[in-house]
């Protein structure tokens, strides 16, 4: 266990300088503390395993070598309409404690595991966005370019009842740094009653980035958690976007699409709790892997005792496009109510060779040919993304990625 | 205009080592219908997919020419430009030089609509046709060109070929409206979620489009009704009457031949085409089946 080796260059006097600068109550340093000082006892996030073989080995990250919290450096848009609070972590600090006492680390524990207790113990920049009650607004942009070695970023949403939230978050690294750096991300969502809520990611950080991201929504009843989680950029992704349907009538609908290239690592889990009835989720996740890359997939649908009249819907595609990539796919379902429609299918595959026969006996060439099948293998899931200006982005990265 | 000429082909799969055609000799003209026929396995879908260039099987012995004619092209040809061997070619650029094959079992492709497959297969053909006759000087010129071409923002989005979208709206419009196909079509996924019937539909309308010399149609008719039969007929027609494309049909049926006249029946049987005649041999073998064309050929080896 090489976990300990960050406790010994993070003192207890740089969470407090961080907290100090944020200008934090005891509360939040108090936590903070507990984070660090539980560092020692905390175990990885779980990684899939096959016989033989670890497929993420977040052990063999070097963390002396990125983690430097006091140094950290970004360029931040925090945007959003009038009626929406969009607020940089310390100014939330500053004008919304009662909220934020009430909400930090009510969908994440923040000793949950290893890396989201570092990055409790860490975070120097976040957002919080708070949606009063019957207010309906989009356009709530987040856009975090790192430029220092390494950034840990903390992201709040709180919708009140009957409130709707289009929230885009995007991640990029700009000012090149040598050698490698650790972008981390929690974001945690408390969907109030009959709200509803869309949270778009984009990850595009640069290939020499170690990348962990920890999403999670709780909606209540009748409210709405929506996803979109796209990855392209980084070194390595270890990335899930979670939701617990702790209310009645709560849905979920979490997309994914990753696409990497060289040697790039996604790791990428999608999971859904239903923990009470009438709950509905929809898992949907499309992956292209090029030359060296490889990919992890993990979706866990869980269907509680509680959990009557549960409709859950889980599919995943990897295509592979060259012979030196590696996939693997888990889709679990675990059913404790028997009153729930469920289905849960992976695939990992190649291209069809009588695919690429068709087309390019159609005088397609067969780099266009080629081409036009990976942009059709992310159309269903592109055609799920309600946010225009997402659908388009990530349509154009892919078609980036292609050239 | 263009002639193709299948001589002595011998062609195995690549992966069992089985051997599928034992010397195949065969011609078709632009302009000219022929039928195929012959008992399942016999080797026809293998003798449409050699043509085409289906990377899963070998050719052992043999070749498979494509000579043209240069009243076609609108200015004479070089020696060299008018007969090619489609062997040495990849699908693609057989594709371009006019054959197409019509699948039995269409792909289906899910995302990629049929519009836009069918603008850039246009497209992509006219630009390789360029490629594959001009000289060598002109191509290194060329190639400067596209440098520039490609450097210079201004010049719009360089994907978007000869034939812009309004432009292939129109031709496609024209040709679904030939072939009594709803227009809702060209926006649909390239034959996902089609019916048989759809499906077949659709590689006739992609030969209107493309206008191939010579169309190789594979089993066309086959889980056709006869409304869409008689539909798919009048594209195979409109094929050769108008744009001069010269039809190899394989086929198990008489009945399309009643609406698709064939000049020339062949009859393929272990690899071969063991018999060849007029309109009248396809009645015959609807009447009587293949075992008589198999005795007279024993008897004549």
């Amino acid at each position: 266990m090489t976990a300990a080796q960050v406790h010994e260059t993070i003192s207890e006097e740089t969470v407090r300088q961080i907290s100090d600068e944020l200008d934090e109550p005891d509360w939040l340093l108090e936590t903070r503390l507990d984070a660090l000082a539980a560092l020692d006892d905390l175990e990885m996030p779980d990684v899939i395993r096959t016989p033989g073989r670890d497929w993420t080995n977040l052990h063999a990250l070097d963390f002396e070598e990125f983690v430097d919290p006091l140094n950290a450096a970004e360029d931040k848009d925090q945007i959003g309409p009038d009626e929406v609070e969009v607020l940089p972590f310390a100014e939330a600090v500053a004008e919304r404690e009662d909220l934020l006492r009430e909400q930090f680390g009510s969908v994440i524990d923040p000793e949950e595991n290893y890396l989201v207790a570092l990055s409790t113990a860490l975070f120097s920049t976040g957002t919080v966005v708070y949606v009063p009650e019957n207010v309906d607004a989009e356009d709530v942009t987040i856009r975090t370019t790192q430029n220092s070695r390494s950034l840990f970023n903390y992201t709040l949403v709180v919708t009140e009842q009957s409130s709707s939230v289009t929230i885009l978050e995007r991640q990029d690294t700009g000012e090149s740094v040598d050698g490698e750096r650790y972008y981390s991300g929690v974001v945690e969502i408390a969907a109030g009653e009959n709200s509803h809520v869309q949270y778009g990611s984009l990850q595009d950080l640069d290939e020499e980035t170690y990348n962990y991201a920890l999403k999670r929504g709780d909606a209540a009843d009748y409210a709405t958690v929506n996803w979109v989680d796209g990855n392209l950029g980084s070194r390595l992704t270890k990335s899930s976007v979670e939701t617990n349907l702790d209310g009645e009538g709560s849905e979920t609908k979490t997309v994914g699409a990753f696409f990497g290239h060289d040697d790039q690592h996604f790791d990428i889990a999608a999971r859904v709790w239903h923990n009470t009835a009438h709950t509905t989720a929809d898992l949907v996740t499309r992956g292209v892997l090029d030359d060296e890359a490889r990919s992890v997939y993990e979706g866990v649908q869980d269907v509680g005792r509680e959990a009557w009249d549960t409709n859950s819907y889980q599919r995943e595609n990897t295509l592979m496009l060259s012979d030196e990539s590696e996939a693997d796919a888990s889709p679990k379902l675990i059913i404790n109510n028997h009153d729930t429609e469920a289905s849960h299918s992976a695939t990992v595959g190649q291209i069809d060779e009588e695919d690429m026969f068709y087309m390019t006996s159609r005088a397609l060439g067969d780099e266009t040919a080629r081409n036009m099948l990976v942009e059709g293998f992310f159309v269903p899931v592109l055609e799920e993304i309600e946010v225009e200006e997402l659908r388009d982005d990530l349509a154009a990265r892919v078609r980036e990625r292609l050239q | 205009m263009a002639t193709l000429q299948l001589n002595n082909l011998h062609a195995e799969v690549v992966e069992a080592d089985e051997k599928i055609l034992d010397g195949v000799d065969l011609t078709v003209e632009s302009g000219e219908i022929h039928a195929l026929m012959g008992p399942n396995g016999s080797g026809k879908s293998t003798t449409a997919k050699v043509i085409a260039g289906h990377p899963a099987y070998e050719v052992t012995e043999g070749e498979v020419l494509l000579e043209l004619d240069d009243e076609e092209w609108g200015e004479e040809l070089p020696e060299e430009k008018l007969t090619w061997n489609l062997l040495d070619l990849e699908p693609n650029e057989r594709a371009a030089l006019g054959v197409f094959l019509g699948f039995q079992y269409p792909a289906e492709i899910e995302g990629v609509t049929m519009v836009n497959f069918l603008r850039q297969a246009l497209n992509a053909k006219l630009e390789e046709r360029e490629e594959l006759f001009e000289d060598e000087a002109d191509a290194a010129e060329d190639e400067d060109d596209d440098a520039g071409y490609e450097t210079s923002p201004m010049e719009g989005p360089a994907d978007e070929g000869e034939v812009d979208v309004a432009e292939f709206q129109q031709i496609l419009s024209e040709k679904m409206e030939l072939l009594d196909i709803d227009e809702e079509f060209a926006q649909r996924y390239l034959n996902a979620g089609f019916s048989g019937g759809e499906k077949k539909q659709n590689e006739v309308l992609q030969a209107a489009i493309l206008e191939p010399s010579i169309a190789v149609l594979d089993e066309i008719d086959s889980g056709l009704d006869i409304d869409r039969l008689q539909d798919v007929s009048d594209g195979i027609n409109a094929l050769r009457d108008e744009q001069g494309t010269g039809i190899l049909q394989i086929t198990h049926y008489q009945r399309i031949l009643d609406y698709v006249e064939p000049d020339h029946v062949h009859v393929m049987l272990d690899g071969q085409i063991a018999k060849s005649g007029g309109p009248e041999l396809a009645e015959k073998l609807e009447d009587e089946g293949y075992d008589w064309v198999r005795d007279e050929a024993y008897e004549a080896a």
